[in-house]
């Protein structure tokens, strides 16, 4: 594997990223005012008293931490792959002696690099004047750690696999939406999955979306039992495989339907 | 016997494309019924270059030069046939075969925009596997050829279209590809930047042996740098040989220019009414002042020749073989008729 490449890669993207950093920290607000509007609901809502249970300080750790892993796992190859395939680029990258999927990991982290100190800033002033009681224990942690890697890899991969459709239409921007759309129902960020009504709730355990976003936090505040936590683990895992397998067999046939059609 | 450095046979690849007629209700029903037309853009090619040859690929807009250029890349997955570039199936895109090559496609860039050319360079050279240095060494000696020194630390957005091409080229020979696909690579540059351009190509043929096939509409790119041409026309290779042997076949002419002395008072409609009494085909390409350029039949030069001396009072005359440009051009716009 060409590390040394795949670096290279990645502080090329981040010196673009960087040059229009305006930019990306505007949109790195724009992603986190749903869940900031969110959080000023629940604290609103749950006043003094409790919801299920969750208290004001529970959603204030709760959004809070959602803001930062809602950064960090959310995938640029949303829009990076799909428009390379339209402009014409991915020819570019299918000429280079390196796999075309390190283009998109590098440029996801560099953006990470470029967005993470702004996103970092604002939770913490938020922390700061907001003031919620935490208490993460070491094993949630360790347990939180494990599920955000898997989430990382999990959203990467769907937002890549939806992005490479754009190999048959050219145009996959509309599946990218719905599948953010999706993210933002399902993942906790209209609310925590507990406080989802039945049927949602149930839906939100089997799909995907929970293990992107509101699972690694749920670890975190240690409010899920034993046999939640595995169960949650295998259904990531699952979910990982499952993306794999989809990304393979969408990129083995896209690229022979790419390299068909005229590259 | 060993196996050519290219080699190519029977290569066909037809494009299925979709298709609708003109208009809203065309569009609506498109929707629901699609049509698709198959384009037949390579039509049963085979040819052989050796390590180090130039080749330059000639032919009209669509003629299919590109698509054939996209498979020996590794781009384009063909129809049918068999192909091997350095013992490889391109289409197969192994890491090795992909060290080996580079493709220069006009108007695609692979330096990044908001980088400087320097930090593009580094990218490549570490995509690439290069030491550091191979990289200074390489990169040294096309600063030489380039001349791009001043250019390393502009960042790419910044610099004109003929900085950014040579910047382009220096991309693409960085890692010392021995096979080069060149498609377009003057497009758009002022002369000055095209004989450089060209004498870059060349010298790198030379040091490195590669070997290079070439797309080109200026023809001077194809007529300094190859000596060899494969025409192609409708996705069907027409010739593969020299230019001389290009202009014998496609050019069964000869062009006489002649001044005529103007003390006689004839007016240049008696000359040409003289010219064109000739009982053999003759066209006039070009009028200017009291000279005449005239298009003949190869074989009846000598007679239309005595014909003019006969007639007109001629004070110069010369019969020259048509330059490769106009027979090329007369091969666009004309047809193909080997």
């Amino acid at each position: 594997m060409n590390l040394r490449g795949g670096w290279e890669l990645i502080k090329k993207s981040y010196l673009g990223w960087m040059a229009s950093r305006g930019f990306f920290w505007t949109l790195t607000f724009g992603w986190m005012v749903p869940s900031l509007l969110y959080l000023f609901v629940w604290v609103a809502v749950a006043g003094q008293g409790q919801i299920q249970g969750s208290t004001r300080d529970d959603f204030i750790v709760y959004y809070l931490c959602l803001i930062m892993l809602n950064q960090f796992t959310y995938p640029v190859c949303n829009w990076t792959v799909g428009d390379s395939i339209r402009m014409g680029r991915l020819s570019d990258w299918l000429l280079r002696p390196l796999p075309v999927m390190f283009e998109a990991i590098a440029s996801d982290i560099a953006m990470k690099m470029v967005c993470t100190p702004f996103a970092v800033t604002v939770t913490v002033v938020l922390a700061f004047f907001l003031r919620p009681a935490v208490h993460f224990s070491p094993q949630s942690v360790l347990f939180f750690l494990l599920a955000f890697l898997l989430a990382q890899v999990l959203r990467f991969l769907m937002a890549y696999t939806l992005a490479l459709l754009a190999l048959w239409n050219s145009r996959a921007d509309a599946l990218l939406d719905l599948n953010d759309s999706l993210v933002f129902l399902l993942a906790g960020q209209v609310a925590p999955i507990a406080l989802l009504p039945g049927a949602l709730r149930a839906l939100a355990a089997v799909l995907p979306y929970r293990y992107m976003l509101g699972f690694p936090i749920e670890l975190l505040i240690g409010r899920l039992s034993t046999t939640e936590i595995w169960q949650g683990f295998a259904w990531q895992c699952a979910w990982v495989i499952g993306v794999l397998f989809l990304y393979r067999f969408v990129w083995k046939h896209g690229l022979r339907h790419y390299t068909s059609v005229g590259g | 016997m060993t196996e050519p450095h290219i080699l190519v046979r029977s290569l066909s690849k037809t494009y299925h494309v979709p298709e609708r007629k003109e208009g809203l209700l065309a569009a609506m029903e498109s929707l629901v019924h699609r049509r698709y037309r198959d384009v037949k853009a390579v039509n049963d090619v085979s040819f052989c270059i050796e390590q180090g040859e130039m080749v330059g690929f000639i032919g009209p807009n669509g003629a299919g030069k590109t698509t054939i250029m996209k498979v020996l890349a590794g781009l384009l997955y063909p129809t049918s046939g068999e192909v091997r570039v350095e013992g490889f199936v391109p289409w197969e895109r192994k890491t090795e075969y992909l060290r080996s090559i580079s493709m220069i496609m006009a108007n695609k860039n692979r330096l990044a925009w908001e980088n400087t050319t320097l930090d593009s360079f580094k990218v490549l050279a570490a995509i690439y596997r290069m030491s550091h240095a191979e990289f200074r060494s390489v990169l040294d000696e096309l600063i030489d050829l380039l001349e791009i020194e001043q250019l390393l630390h502009k960042l790419v957005r910044n610099l004109s279209l003929g900085e950014r091409m040579r910047c382009e080229l220096a991309a693409a020979m960085l890692h010392r590809p021995r096979v080069l696909f060149l498609d377009e690579p003057t497009l758009g540059l002022d002369v000055s930047m095209q004989l450089r351009l060209r004498h870059f190509l060349a010298e790198y043929n030379r040091r490195v042996g590669a070997t290079m096939i070439l797309t080109s509409h200026y023809m001077a790119d194809v007529t300094t740098l190859c000596s060899r041409v494969i025409l192609i026309d409708q996705g069907k290779l027409l010739y593969d040989g020299d230019l001389t042997g290009l202009a014998e076949r496609m050019a069964p002419f000869k062009l006489i220019r002649l001044s005529v002395d103007d003390s006689q008072g004839q007016s240049m409609r008696e000359i040409e009414g003289a010219v064109l009494s000739a009982k053999y085909q003759v066209t006039i390409i070009d009028r200017a002042d009291r000279r005449l350029t005239l298009r003949v039949e190869k074989a009846r030069a000598a007679a239309i020749l005595t014909h003019v001396l006969g007639e007109l009072p001629v004070v110069d005359i010369s019969v020259e073989d048509p330059p490769i440009e106009a027979v090329i051009d007369q091969v666009y716009r004309e047809g193909v008729w080997l």
